[in-house]
């Protein structure tokens, strides 16, 4: 760690807990949400009411708003359509036996570049929105089967992804006064904050 | 104006995968209602209004408290827009902490009102929902709750009625600027306004099954216009959109009411279930058209550029849904004509 920066340092531990944390094993929590009023609305409140799924796209949100328009773009469509795509696997393979830290870990790395505020290449940010969404799509697909619910559900799901990115990355890539930029990396940090939360009731519930 | 096409063009699709899908019909919610009026110590007044009209029969049946009898058979007659069953029904003391449940409610995504009136003028009311098909009975319900349900029934009235939200979304791609689009959307709400007082208070009544093609007519109207606008075209709905809008709106509002009017609704509380169900149905119109104009500066903010098939999409999404649901309305039409 010779001529780190302490942001950088602080990453790394972050990386090894999170690296621990989805060591330990456990099944994937399904937590649907149903309204009454059909897959669809079922897949939006989901995303709305679930800040597991929630906050990760959030803070993909924040991280691409604070890397630009072209990474903002990229994110907007490589994180809905990777969640889709792999929604529709999870739904189709369905059961699935994921680690129960797992959601951390996109909580844990998000939230604390996007505290960091490091400038990365927009392919970076693409990359790790895939990521993301590929977790978090295969998780809910799976969910899906295993509840017996529509695959419809995804559709919802996606729609409110796309929306939720769009709408919060515009608002962040929107150059603005100083505190703003701040508040953003405020807000990454909670996010990392919470994804060791996570790995801590993880790991002691082993 | 080009990204707006865009976002209703991506809106328009995903409404597209939902009727394709088949899972959602628009005009799904038209709650059933159940009301037991206490006459005599454990003896009830029963009024069971199924929910009807539409595309699709909904089978739900009411599952009274297993010691309760009809002394008098269920008297089922046919009324405009629900099939009603009376009766008379008596429980061995009270329905108090006995459970109603309605059985079926659990796969259709209808609501069922259930009412009852104790002696003594003691009033409880319950929305059951598909996620909770039953309630044990016993607690009174403040109008501050009921009010509540009434607010809720037209924001799910709205969220639910596709072709309603279509509609909105054909106006937003052929109105240009912002005070052409206050006038528009303001225009179709005062509309549709007056014709949801005019049936819930029992003025008018428009038959369910030609009203639904009618209101698939509207939104199939307007994708040639929309077709014409980008062509660079004009016409009356063009130069003048609330004028189109209020009067396609006095259609829609006769299919708001549809979701106040088949649940048979206590005379005293027409004013207030009027009222909150209209507010229900604007916070729901407003949240809608406020969503698809913050998509449209997100999108300029992330300079998106579409292909051009993406942006003459809309236009047609919008003509083929209608001309989907106009045929397929028509042939219900048809088919309870003969």
């Amino acid at each position: 760690m010779k001529g780190s920066t302490p942001v950088a340092r602080r990453l790394a531990v972050c990386g090894l807990a999170t690296v621990c944390g989805v060591l330990v094993p456990g099944r994937a929590e399904a937590h649907l949400v149903t309204t009454g009023l059909g897959p669809v609305y079922d897949g939006i409140s989901h995303v709305l009411m679930s800040p597991d799924d929630l906050v990760p796209i959030l803070a993909m949100s924040l991280l691409a708003g604070l890397n630009g328009v072209r990474a903002s773009r990229m994110t907007l469509f490589s994180l809905t359509l990777a969640w889709l795509a792999a929604g529709a696997a999870g739904f189709f393979f369905g059961h699935t036996v994921l680690p129960l830290a797992v959601t951390s870990a996109s909580f844990l790395i998000v939230g604390g570049l996007t505290a960091a505020d490091r400038r990365l290449a927009p392919a970076v940010v693409t990359g790790l929105a895939v990521a993301v969404g590929l977790l978090h799509g295969w998780m809910n697909g799976a969910a899906i089967a295993e509840t017996g619910r529509s695959a419809l559900g995804l559709v919802g799901i996606a729609a409110t992804v796309f929306v939720c990115v769009s709408l919060v990355s515009a608002l962040v890539t929107v150059p603005r006064a100083a505190w703003w930029r701040i508040a953003v990396r405020v807000a990454g940090s909670w996010v990392a904050a919470i994804g060791l939360l996570m790995i801590g009731w993880a790991v002691r519930g082993r | 104006m080009m990204h707006r096409r865009v976002v209703v063009g991506l809106l328009s699709i995903l409404a597209l995968l939902l009727v394709a899908g088949a899972t959602v019909r628009a005009h799904e919610l038209r709650p059933g209602f159940l009301e037991l009026r206490e006459t005599a110590p454990g003896v009830y007044r029963l009024l069971w209004k199924s929910p009807a009209g539409g595309e699709s029969p909904i089978h739900v049946v009411p599952i009274l408290p297993r010691d309760c009898r009809l002394i008098t058979g269920g008297q089922q007659q046919l009324t405009p827009g629900a099939p009603v069953v009376r009766g008379t029904l008596e429980c061995p003391g009270s329905i108090q902490g006995r459970t109603i449940e309605i059985d079926g409610l659990a796969s259709t995504t209808v609501d069922v009102l259930v009412r009852v009136h104790h002696a003594g003028g003691r009033l409880e009311s319950h929305v059951l929902k598909p996620i909770d098909p039953q309630v044990t009975l016993g607690a009174a319900t403040t109008g501050w709750q009921r009010a509540l349900g009434y607010l809720r029934l037209g924001i799910e009235h709205i969220l639910l009625g596709v072709d309603h939200l279509l509609f909105v979304l054909g106006l937003l791609l052929i109105v240009g600027g912002r005070w052409m689009l206050f006038k528009t959307i303001s225009s179709f709400t005062v509309a549709h306004s007056i014709t949801l007082a005019i049936a819930t208070l029992g003025y008018a009544s428009a038959p369910l099954l030609p009203l639904n093609a009618a209101i698939a007519l509207s939104i199939l109207f307007l994708g040639p216009e929309i077709v014409r606008k980008r062509q660079g075209g004009t016409s009356l709905t063009i130069a003048q959109p609330w004028l189109v809008a209020f009067a396609f709106g006095l259609l829609h509002g006769f299919g708001f009411a549809s979701g106040l009017t088949t649940m048979g609704l206590p005379q005293a509380e027409i004013p207030m279930a009027l009222l909150l169900f209209n507010v229900g149905v604007e916070i729901g119109q407003v949240g809608f058209v406020g969503l698809i104009l913050a998509l449209e500066r997100s999108f300029r903010t992330l300079e998106i550029r579409w292909p051009r098939f993406a942006e003459a999409l809309p236009a047609y999404v919008v003509g083929s849904l209608g001309a989907y649901w106009t045929i397929q309305r028509t042939v219900v039409l048809l088919g309870a004509l003969r």
